[in-house]
């Protein structure tokens, strides 16, 4: 009897925090269109996410690129199919591999400092103070978070995509004994706009789950250093799961 | 401004924090809630606030149930001030957020009211002390000026020295500014200071109430304790 207790209070939190944050998303659509915008807020923002991320993006970048030409040419050299590495690792880092990995390292970096912010300011009395000022919450700090990182992400992405190519380059090139000119030729001409685009397309929807996602997790934290810590591993597992499972969806809507 | 509250109840997860309360906080005159920890004070204010709904009973504002909360400010327990912002930025917090930059000689001239130098003004609140922070989130309390302001243990976590300035300093600010205050205190010395009224809660009532200047004489036992700091 007590196991189906357990089960059912199990199922009665999830559903809660489900309905939750459901309200939260469709309340941040509703300030969205009816916008009181701190427009210096946004910008010092977004600028803020800019530059602090693109160290950890470059190295992700370059180091998966690295390993892409790298494994490709152990698996393309066994049927003697080595010149469709330049074409495999632009392809799979375009589509694939450019905006998960980005998304997945954003919400570390990113979606974890987001939670973690404004649980403190919630355990603080920061939220309430906000309200006491007259001001919303969701036009102050939630959609400045989640439109920087929406327009973040695909220039994160882009970056990616194009260190991550150049890593691909040195190996080749380098340490497997490519053509140069031929390897940038192939990597030119096989890629088209809709690969660029669908992986862009990624990211504008993972840059919104993980601030939506962050935000919501950081707002309704529990109270105390436990609800702050709570708040910040809630926000960047769920992100996670979110951007992986999510992924597929968006795959077969390209595919 | 004149707040009457009729048998106000609010819960929590099913539980009554407020169970029955009725108070009358009077214009232009100081209002203290005594209590022990976790006895609702603070739900009460931000109630009164509108930070929080409520369950049953009857808030009046002036004889409505709808006001602007820009008339109420309010001085947090800890400051409650923003991190990321300049201490100048914390106090114009309103204006600074829409853009307007013409708020130094305003800034100054608060922060001179409430005995905080200038050379903070460009400092962030990780660089001042908790006194200074409570001082500064007076200021911002007083930057929009309310007719109400509800100050949350303005002296918890002070010293008696420092306690005993910002007790001063809250007495001076609503005696000239003629502001409706609410203060919310564990500290008799401090309700007996600053206060014109008392109400006491006890387990979510009003369990006493009365002049502070005639606490001391209290004939409710509990309450009595409460002053005596004995258990109960």
């Amino acid at each position: 009897m007590k196991f189906i207790e357990n089960i059912g209070t199990i199922l009665i939190k999830i559903f809660s925090n489900l309905g939750k944050f459901i309200l939260f998303t469709l309340f941040f659509f509703k300030y969205l269109f009816k916008p009181k915008f701190y427009l210096k807020n946004n910008l010092l923002y977004f600028t803020n996410i800019l530059i602090s991320s693109i160290p950890i993006i470059a190295l992700t970048g370059i180091f998966s690129g690295m390993v892409l030409a790298l494994q490709s040419y152990t698996g393309f050299s066994r049927f003697s199919a080595e010149s469709a590495i330049p074409n495999i690792v632009v392809l799979t880092l375009t589509r694939e591999l450019g905006p998960v990995l980005t998304g997945l390292m954003i919400s570390a970096r990113v979606g974890s400092s987001i939670a973690a912010e404004i649980a403190t300011m919630r355990v603080t009395e920061q939220i309430d103070a906000l309200k006491t000022l007259n001001t919303n919450y969701y036009n102050y700090l939630v959609t400045p978070r989640v439109l920087s990182l929406i327009i973040s992400l695909p220039i994160f992405v882009t970056l990616v995509d194009f260190i991550g190519v150049m890593g691909g380059y040195i190996v080749s090139v380098h340490r497997l004994g490519f053509n140069d000119n031929l390897y940038l030729l192939n990597t030119i001409d096989f890629l088209n706009l809709g690969d660029y685009l669908s992986g862009i397309f990624k990211a504008i929807a993972f840059g919104f789950i993980i601030s939506i996602v962050s935000c919501y997790c950081g707002l309704f934290s529990d109270k105390g250093a436990f609800g702050v810590g709570t708040a910040t591993t809630n926000a960047v597992v769920i992100s996670s799961i979110l951007i992986l499972s999510s992924n597929y969806f968006l795959t077969e809507l390209f595919f | 401004m004149k707040i009457e509250i009729k048998s106000l109840k609010k819960k929590f997860n099913g539980n009554f924090v407020l169970k029955d309360i009725s108070l009358t906080i009077e214009k232009n005159k100081s209002t203290i809630i005594l209590g022990q920890s976790g006895c609702g004070k603070s739900v009460l204010i931000k109630t009164i606030y509108q930070l929080f709904n409520f369950d049953n009973g009857t808030i009046l504002y002036d004889g409505k149930s709808q006001v602007d909360i820009d008339k109420f400010s309010m001085l947090f327990q800890y400051g409650a001030l923003f991190d990321s912002l300049k201490i100048s930025e914390n106090i114009a917090f309103t204006d600074f957020i829409n853009n307007k930059t013409n708020f130094e000689k305003k800034v100054i001239s608060l922060m001179n009211d409430v005995g905080l130098d200038k050379s903070i003004y460009h400092r962030y609140p990780s660089e001042i002390s908790g006194g200074m922070k409570k001082r500064v989130g007076l200021a911002r309390a007083l930057y929009k000026n309310p007719k109400v302001i509800f100050l949350d243990e303005p002296t918890t976590g002070l010293d008696p020295i420092n306690s005993d300035k910002i007790n001063d300093l809250i007495l001076k600010v609503i005696t000239k500014r003629k502001i409706t205050a609410v203060t919310i205190t564990h500290d008799i010395k401090s309700a007996i200071k600053t206060g014109d009224h008392y109400y006491f809660i006890n387990k979510g009532i009003i369990e006493d109430k009365g002049d502070c200047k005639k606490i001391l004489k209290t004939k409710n036992k509990i309450f009595k304790t409460f002053i005596t700091g004995a258990n109960f």
